[in-house]
């Protein structure tokens, strides 16, 4: 690395070459700051004014000194981007040594350049041209441009680490809360937009703006944060998820979509024990999710049941655990001798066999167990004690619907499976797994049971899953063979790899994209697929440790980062020392 | 004479489970990397010469237009597996072993919807033409059924097996794929273009599969964006059975796969045997083999990479 001449500079930060645009920003470095303020003052300046000439498109916007949802969102932008100026020269220069506001500010500003270019665009093609265009638009969209420029021209300053910001607590948890609250009204904002564009145009917002934080390196001392307060953060996420039902006032449509996020992310976890923790492929995991549905069907109340005996629901929830728990040891066995691609072919078959047989098991071809392609259909809802889950029920005036109801049953669950993962990760049998995931023979030599280990991670990621496969049953109302294909499993792991191996909030984001999105974005439902697997494609290429990654994971695909190694030993001695 | 027939319907489908499955052998022999997407270049081939058939001759069965549809799968499933090793691939070398292997899903799942999208009419199974002499009517040798197709299929081998052979042991690129395949440093070091020869082998086994591809349209008369999968899966137990890496070992496994499967299907008695549960029967061999004989019938060396 090249460093620079002038003695009084500090050195740049590692990773980072100056170019020519680096000799502008240096000439340019007040006007820039300048650039940015007008910018962003023009920016807010177009939100208050109209946009469109017609009322009907993405909302409101034709109104002039009364902003709609879309002109908020910029004047938000616009807000953040103050914030940043500030910090970069003005009052705010404490805050403006820790975090990098001309990158943030430069990312922030082509976010809104590309959410205004689209809006325009979808106002230009929704109505008929561009001279429906009201002069607010194009107000915002220069400021946006200005912001942007200027953001890109203002000179990059070293900031230090915020691993040594000491704030008081209280902050750092008030933080967090309003992080968590913010989350939960983005969340039932975003879900209850049933026009695309505005979903879509929301989805550029908050990227932006994330990606911004990001820039900025907040998310990098949110991390921080986070180990710190790790039980308020627990506590935060379970509140929103719990109250996010009460924001939906009854609709189902929405709480269908959740209940489904849940059920695929409490299967996800469980299928990054396997992967994730112990590092063995596995392929075929949606055959635990099916063992499970599969058992909670045959023994339901259902007239196209095949088994007599109705035990229960909470008997039925373990009988369908250990149901597939079983099938986990038996598919774990080879693995005392394969390993590697070869586990992930022989679980592969595995879940083909499992689909197979349960679409061949008709009564023709072996004992009627699961009416072949068919399915059972026809399950009724669960009824535990007087409660049926098929009523809708009020509370404080909320009326909950049917999938509300399930939602919570999940949202149990998948505490149950977050906790068993968490203390499973934090133990010697954790231990033991990431010991085998990275070298099975010194992991032996040292004493793990490796065989034995692996077993239980097959059998308890299974068992997980099974509990979740018995209540997607009920929940589904049928269980078909169909529903258990590879590209489910497929799925499963891409929410694993995409959010983040090893890490919980990572499975629960990536599993949240991979099903909201699709539901969400009807317009593109028929190029769902295509995105998915150019995305995986992408997403190996670009950042193949997801979105959330644990930081061990981290450093095993960048093994020649030498700064990223010193910093999460940093990291690591900062968390020794407070403990 | 039930056993004779099932043997030549096994010897069927195993030629094909055999053209594809020295795809995967290949590829791995040399880079290691289970190439999941090649069922995918097989299913491409197929479209390809489809594409040839319906752009050019349209309408038309002379079995000599089976020359340029066999030239339009070869071209479009070898550029297609080229250029995935080009751009999924080649830059996940030396990434840790899971990058690859998600990556080949991604590319899986984008080639079979590229095809279902942009493919004209491909959104539900398309008609095979009828080629005069290697479809149509079946011969009959005594109680025998002899499909036509089977023939091409079988000898499409047998011409492969051939050139195969030819190719890895008499040609300078061949001998270079067995010595990168064997030392990939030593072979670096000895002058030898390993990129080069990571992509020739990509390309070998493409050929082959864009003329499976072929063969499956004349026996099946219709092909899908789907049929890449399962007979991808099938081809990749024949490479494991042979012993992946070992090139004669595909085109043996692929046989024995394709025998034992049809044999299975006659032969296992009661609810568990017949054609539903044939799939099941290939898998559960291909776990048996992976358990207790994970080098394969023919022993190539064994590969234990986690």
């Amino acid at each position: 690395m090249s460093t620079v001449s002038t003695p009084t500079q500090i050195a740049p930060t590692p990773g980072y070459h100056p170019s020519r645009i680096d000799g502008l920003r240096e000439q340019h470095g007040r006007l820039a700051w300048l650039l940015v303020l007008t910018g962003l003052v023009v920016l807010a300046a177009g939100c208050f004014l109209s946009w469109s000439y017609d009322p009907e498109i993405l909302g409101n916007l034709s109104i002039s000194f009364n902003p709609g949802s879309l002109q908020l969102f910029m004047l938000t932008a616009a807000v953040l981007a103050l914030v940043y100026a500030l910090a970069y020269r003005g009052p705010l220069r404490g805050l403006g040594v820790w975090i990098d506001s001309a990158k943030a500010l430069m990312v922030l500003g082509i976010g809104a350049l590309g959410f205004m270019a689209i809006t325009l665009a979808v106002v230009a093609v929704t109505s008929s041209g561009l001279i429906n265009i009201d002069p607010g638009g194009w107000v915002s969209l220069v400021g946006s441009l200005v912001l942007a420029v200027g953001g890109s021209l203002l000179e990059r300053r070293p900031t230090k680490d915020t691993l040594h910001a000491q704030l008081p607590a209280w902050v750092e948890i008030g933080t967090i809360v309003v992080l968590m609250a913010m989350l939960l009204f983005g969340a039932a904002y975003a879900l209850g937009q049933t026009d695309g564009n505005i979903f879509g145009l929301f989805l550029v917002f908050v990227v932006a703006v994330a990606w911004s934080l990001f820039a900025a390196g907040f998310f990098t001392w949110l991390g921080i944060v986070a180990q710190r307060h790790r039980r308020v953060l627990m506590l935060g996420a379970f509140a929103v998820a719990f109250l996010f039902p009460f924001t939906q006032n009854g609709s189902d449509a929405n709480m269908s979509i959740a209940t489904q996020v849940l059920i695929f992310a409490a299967t996800a976890l469980g299928l990054n024990i396997v992967v994730g923790l112990a590092g063995l492929l596995d392929l075929g995991y949606i055959a635990f999710l099916g063992a499970g549905a599969y058992t909670a069907a045959t023994l339901s109340t259902s007239a196209f049941a095949t088994i007599g005996w109705k035990p229960p629901f909470l008997v039925v929830v373990l009988l369908g655990a250990i149901v597939a728990a079983t099938l986990g040891l038996i598919i774990g066995t080879p693995t005392l001798r394969v390993s590697g691609d070869y586990l992930a072919i022989v679980t592969l078959a595995f879940g083909e066999i499992f689909r197979l047989t349960m679409s061949n098991l008709d009564g023709n071809n072996g004992p009627d167990l699961t009416h072949g392609p068919n399915g059972i259909p026809a399950i009724p809802d669960l009824q535990i004690g007087s409660f049926n889950f098929g009523d809708e029920h009020t509370i404080l005036g909320f009326s909950l619907g049917r999938f509300a109801n399930y939602y919570f049953v999940l949202l149990v669950l998948a505490l149950v499976i977050i906790t068993v993962f968490s203390r499973l990760n934090n133990s010697r049998i954790g231990r033991g797994w990431v010991a085998i995931r990275e070298d099975e023979k010194a992991a032996e030599a040292m004493g793990v049971n490796v065989f034995g280990l692996k077993l239980f991670a097959f059998a308890s990621g299974a068992f997980l899953a099974g509990m979740a496969g018995t209540v997607k049953a009920h929940q589904d109302v049928s269980v078909t063979p169909d529903q258990y294909v590879f590209l489910e499993s497929a799925f499963l792991l891409a929410a694993v790899v995409l959010g983040g191996m090893g890490t919980v909030a990572g499975v629960f984001i990536g599993a949240t994209i991979l099903k909201l999105l699709p539901e969400k974005l009807r317009f593109i439902s028929d190029y769902r697929l295509l995105i998915f697997g150019v995305l995986l494609v992408l997403m190996m290429r670009v950042r193949p440790e997801g979105i959330i990654a644990s930081q061990r994971r981290q450093l095993e695909f960048h093994e020649e980062d030498e700064a990223l190694a010193e910093r999460i030993e940093e990291v690591h001695l900062e968390e020794e020392a407070q403990t | 004479m039930l056993f004779l027939q099932q043997l030549i319907n096994g010897l069927t489908s195993g030629s094909l489970y055999a053209l594809i499955a020295v795809g995967y052998t290949v590829v791995y022999g040399i880079v290691q990397l289970i190439n999941f997407a090649h069922g995918e270049v097989f299913m491409i081939g197929a479209f390809g010469s489809l594409a040839v058939w319906t752009i050019f001759f349209q309408g038309q069965t002379s079995i000599l237009i089976l020359i340029p549809m066999l030239l339009g799968a070869v071209a479009a499933s070898v550029g297609v597996a080229v250029l995935m090793e080009r751009f999924a691939y080649r830059p996940l070398r030396h990434a840790p072993r899971l990058a690859p292997l998600i990556t080949a899903i991604g590319v899986s799942v984008s080639l079979q919807e590229i095809v279902r999208l942009f493919y004209p009419g491909a959104k539900s199974p398309l008609p095979y033409p009828q080629i005069d002499y290697v479809s149509g009517t079946a011969l009959q040798l005594g109680d025998i059924t002899l499909r036509r197709s089977a023939i091409f299929t079988v000898g499409a081998l047998v011409v492969s097996a051939v050139f195969l052979w030819w190719f890895i042991n008499r040609t300078k690129l061949g001998r270079g794929m067995q010595a990168v395949s064997q030392d990939p440093d030593t072979a670096r070091l000895m002058g030898i273009n390993v990129d080069r020869v990571i992509v020739v082998a990509f390309a070998l086994g493409a050929l082959l599969a864009g003329i499976a591809g072929v063969a499956q349209g004349l026996q099946t008369n219709s092909i899908s964006q789907i049929m890449g999968f399962t007979a991808g899966l099938k081809a990749f137990t024949a490479a494991v059975l042979g012993g992946i890496g070992n090139v004669a070992g595909a085109v043996v496994g692929g046989l024995v796969l394709g025998v034992a499967e049809s044999l299975a299907t006659q032969f296992i008695p009661g609810a568990f045997g017949g054609t539903p549960w044939k799939d099941v029967w290939a898998f559960v061999l291909l776990i048996v083999v992976l358990v207790f004989r994970p080098q394969g019938l023919l022993g190539a060396r064994v590969v234990d990479r986690a």
